[in-house]
């Protein structure tokens, strides 16, 4: 179930209006609907922000690895709701339960439609230094490589007798020598060799480097920054006004 | 102005009691591109001697050095290795670990970057990198998805795209299959015909490169015992006493030159002993 | 080695199928018998199973379809843990195992999960540190250890373990002539204890001159399994898998082309040696 949830957050290139949109508006789009659902406790308003989701989850084609982020968060909810009923309401609970689907399913969306590679641009443009940039993506990219190590090193480990199981939390923290050290000085010996291969490139010789790939704003960001822009303006403004709205938004459970 | 020179040169890694590099005298001319084979018995230091043609050693790898290594008259310790990598370029061991980009483009381009070359230049130098290494309907793939030959062809072309003299490879065909690294090797032949520039490869896998060797630099425990031909290593005492991977050719025509049933030079193809055999 | 009639093979694979959570099909309805005492290559392209099909022997992977036994008995329900008793996997990257303070302490930790004595745990170290040439290594970490040693190394934290069959992936990769060697007099002793031992490699010179059986793979499937000297000069299976011809079986088709005359079974470095040794003390058969 774990690694499932994981993959909710997996880059996956695909052609679709998410897709294509400049990663700046991603990010955009996830802290405006972030703020949105932290500015409510009622369940209507949270809702109707997280219906407001949807549609963009299928634009971005990405409906199903969207979904495995909301699946791999059922214990946690469960654990929300038995906690929050006793101590407060079930109304309150629900509340809560829908402002984590959204928080959560801003950044599962962006991190499922935003390559790497753009993130880093679009850091660089926001006028992070390059080396910094540059090591972030690096870190993605060797994700999948890391994880495959890891497997490589549990299977020759537990070809020589290495269980998984321990009892006692002592046991469990020593079972993990055989497999953390290893990992540790492989990924110690990549950085090694990784920073060989980048200065044997010239990485870091010249403070104008040039680039390659480039991100514009296009027509179509600047049409859905604005519709994030006037999203959250609106939201706001039924948050500031939100005593004399119409009472069916203040609905809440009879328990 | 000759392409590589080592003059006395010595080298120990930080923490280390035993030197890497013992008086290296080395020189390889910059006149003819050439096919050159580095080999030696694991540790007889031909990595650290590889780092040294960059820059790496001393400069990225901590340790102490005595002598002076010069690569197209560049000093390795007074000029950057930024600058010494559009002279010579390293496809170091493991693929894997230089490709570093999401995609196989962005890979062949992010040396130019660091360069500050201009994007026009740097796409036109991919279209023709990609060409001779036969990569270009790849371009978009990422490195996971990328077969060990292809990766070993992407991290060639990325190297190659900086146009150096020299390219060197530390063991190029480790991870691949016979038939892929027989491919490689051809590859590199055609590169240096193509841009005429000296190739220099590390190797244990001798049967596949010694056709295509033109001199050998041969090592043991940090020292050159002999640069020469690849006719005279060959057939020298040096390479006899020497525990590497001999190819099976060799091993038989050097057992019936040692029972003086043959005096010629020993062959290191099938097509070089057939010819001896035609007397 | 003499055979038994109606001896049972003490490793059989039944229609062994294995298909990746994500769809890929990495095993194909493989059928193979293995006796105990052999020693078999595994040939093919990078890719083909070859790794996947020696998963399936220790339980690392669990085929989705078909049966294994192993000494007669399915080894279905049996957990990785008793399966690594019997089956010993030496993949290719030691620095995937080699984790302890000191060479003693790795060794140590293999023998660790046998349920021995301390004392009989103490032997076993000593005898395996001698057998592989560590001793002189014996405090040292095995971080500190050149890439030759901690071959060894990881290779002599398997055996102490003395399962009965011992698998290799790509024990001659990286390499020299006299590491090689040491590998040999390795498998040989195993031999003489009456362990099977299986090796995927890619060094086909390696694999005519001292694998007996050899099995090529090609997308999952397995395309030969016979003699090696056989199943190695086949143009047509070394097409398919990637390989190329061995130097002995290239020359020899070229001597073939000359027209030579008496060119017999010419089947090893020896016999090759031998066939040129005679044809040049005999100067009259012109070529």
């Amino acid at each position: 179930m774990s690694l499932e949830f994981l993959n909710a957050f997996k880059f996956m290139k695909k052609k679709s209006f998410l897709h294509n949109l400049d990663p700046r508006a991603k990010l955009l789009f996830s802290i405006v609907y972030t703020i949105s659902a932290l500015l409510f406790t009622q369940i209507l308003p949270l809702f109707f922000i997280f219906l407001s989701l949807i549609p963009l989850i299928l634009l971005g084609k990405i409906f199903r690895q969207w979904v495995k982020s909301i699946r791999g968060l059922s214990f946690l909810v469960l654990f929300i709701i038995i906690l929050n009923t006793l101590f407060i309401s079930l109304s309150f609970a629900l509340a809560m339960i829908l402002r984590i689907y959204i928080m959560v399913s801003a950044f599962s969306i962006f991190f499922l439609t935003v390559d790497p590679n753009d993130l880093a641009l679009s850091l660089i443009s926001m006028k992070l230094p390059y080396e910094f940039a540059f090591s972030f993506s690096l870190a993605f990219r060797f994700v999948p490589t890391i994880a495959t190590e890891a497997q490589n090193i549990l299977d020759a480990q537990q070809s020589r007798g290495y269980e998984m199981q321990k009892k006692g939390l002592i046991n469990q923290i020593k079972n993990l020598f055989p497999l953390l050290i290893p990992l540790i000085i492989s990924s110690i010996k990549r950085a090694f060799n990784v920073a060989e291969a980048l200065e044997s490139r010239a990485f870091g010789s010249r403070k104008d480097r040039t680039y390659y790939y480039t991100i514009k704003y296009s027509f179509k960001d600047f049409v859905f920054t604005l519709y994030l822009l006037v999203f959250l303006v609106f939201v706001i403004f039924i948050r500031v006004q939100f005593n004399s709205m119409p009472d069916f938004l203040m609905w809440s459970l009879p328990v | 102005m000759d392409l590589v020179r080592f003059e006395s040169f010595y080298y120990r890694y930080k923490g280390n009691e035993e030197y890497a590099l013992n008086n290296i005298n080395l020189k390889i001319e910059g006149n003819d591109s050439k096919f050159i084979l580095l080999a030696g018995e694991t540790g007889s230091g031909k990595t650290s001697l590889i780092r040294c043609m960059n820059g790496l050693i001393p400069q990225f790898y901590a340790g102490f050095y005595r002598g002076k290594v010069e690569i197209q008259g560049k000093n390795t310790i007074e000029t950057s290795i930024a600058d010494l990598s559009t002279e010579v370029g390293i496809v170091f061991q493991n693929p894997e670990n230089q490709l570093i980009t999401m995609n196989v483009e962005h890979e062949i381009a992010f040396g130019l970057e660091n360069l500050g070359v201009s994007p026009k230049e740097i796409l036109s130098r991919i279209k023709q990198t990609a060409s001779l290494t036969e990569i270009e309907d790849i371009l978009d793939k990422a490195p996971f998805e990328l077969s060990g030959g292809e990766q070993q062809r992407v991290a060639i072309a990325s190297i190659l795209v900086l146009e150096p003299k020299i390219l060197i490879l530390d063991e190029p065909t480790a991870l691949l299959d016979p038939y892929m690294a027989n491919k490689i090797i051809n590859l590199l032949q055609e590169i240096r015909r193509e841009k005429n520039i000296t190739i220099l490869i590390s190797e244990h896998r001798l049967d596949l490169i010694l056709p295509f060797t033109e001199q050998i630099i041969l090592m043991k425990k940090g020292i050159i015992v002999e640069h020469d031909s690849c006719e005279k290593v060959i057939n020298g005492d040096n390479f006899q006493r020497l525990r590497l991977n001999k190819p099976v050719i060799f091993s038989i025509f050097n057992q019936l030159k040692k029972e003086n049933l043959y005096n010629k030079n020993i062959p290191i193809s099938i097509s070089e002993a057939i010819k001896t055999l035609k007397f | 080695m003499i055979r038994m009639a109606r001896e049972i093979p003490l490793i059989m694979m039944k229609e062994i199928g294995y298909t990746y959570p994500n769809g890929t099909r990495a095993l194909k309805n493989i059928n193979l018998n293995i006796f105990t005492g052999e020693l078999i290559g595994i040939m093919g392209r990078n890719g083909a199973g070859k790794t996947s099909l020696i998963r399936t022997l220790n339980g690392l992977i669990r085929p989705t379809s078909g049966n294994i036994y192993i000494k007669n008995e399915n080894i279905n329900s049996k957990s990785i843990a008793t399966l690594s008793k019997i089956v010993g996997i030496i993949f290719q990257n030691p620095f995937h195992q080699l984790f302890a303070n000191s060479v003693e302490e790795e060794i140590n930790f293999s023998l660790r999960s046998l349920n021995l004595s301390k004392e009989e745990i103490q032997k076993r170290t000593d005898q395996t540190l001698l057998e592989f040439d560590l001793e002189k290594y014996r405090k040292r970490s095995p971080l500190n250890l050149s890439g030759g040693e901690s071959k060894k190394l990881a290779a002599a934290s398997i055996i102490c373990r003395d399962p009965q069959i011992l698998i290799f992936d790509e024990p001659t990769l990286g390499q020299d002539a006299k590491e090689i060697e040491f590998f040999i007099n390795l498998i040989n002793n195993e031999r003489k204890k009456r362990k099977t031992i299986i090796l995927i490699t890619h060094n086909i010179e390696f694999a005519y001159e001292y694998i007996p059986r050899t099995i090529l793979m090609t997308e999952g499937q397995i395309i030969a399994d016979g003699s090696t000297k056989e199943v190695l000069n086949n143009e047509f299976l070394i097409g398919q898998t990637s390989l190329i011809l061995p130097q002995i079986c290239q020359f020899y088709l070229a001597l073939q082309e000359l027209g030579l005359q008496e060119i017999n079974k010419i089947s090893s470095k020896n016999d090759m040696t031998d066939y040129l040794r005679n044809l040049i003390k005999n100067k009259s058969s012109k070529i």
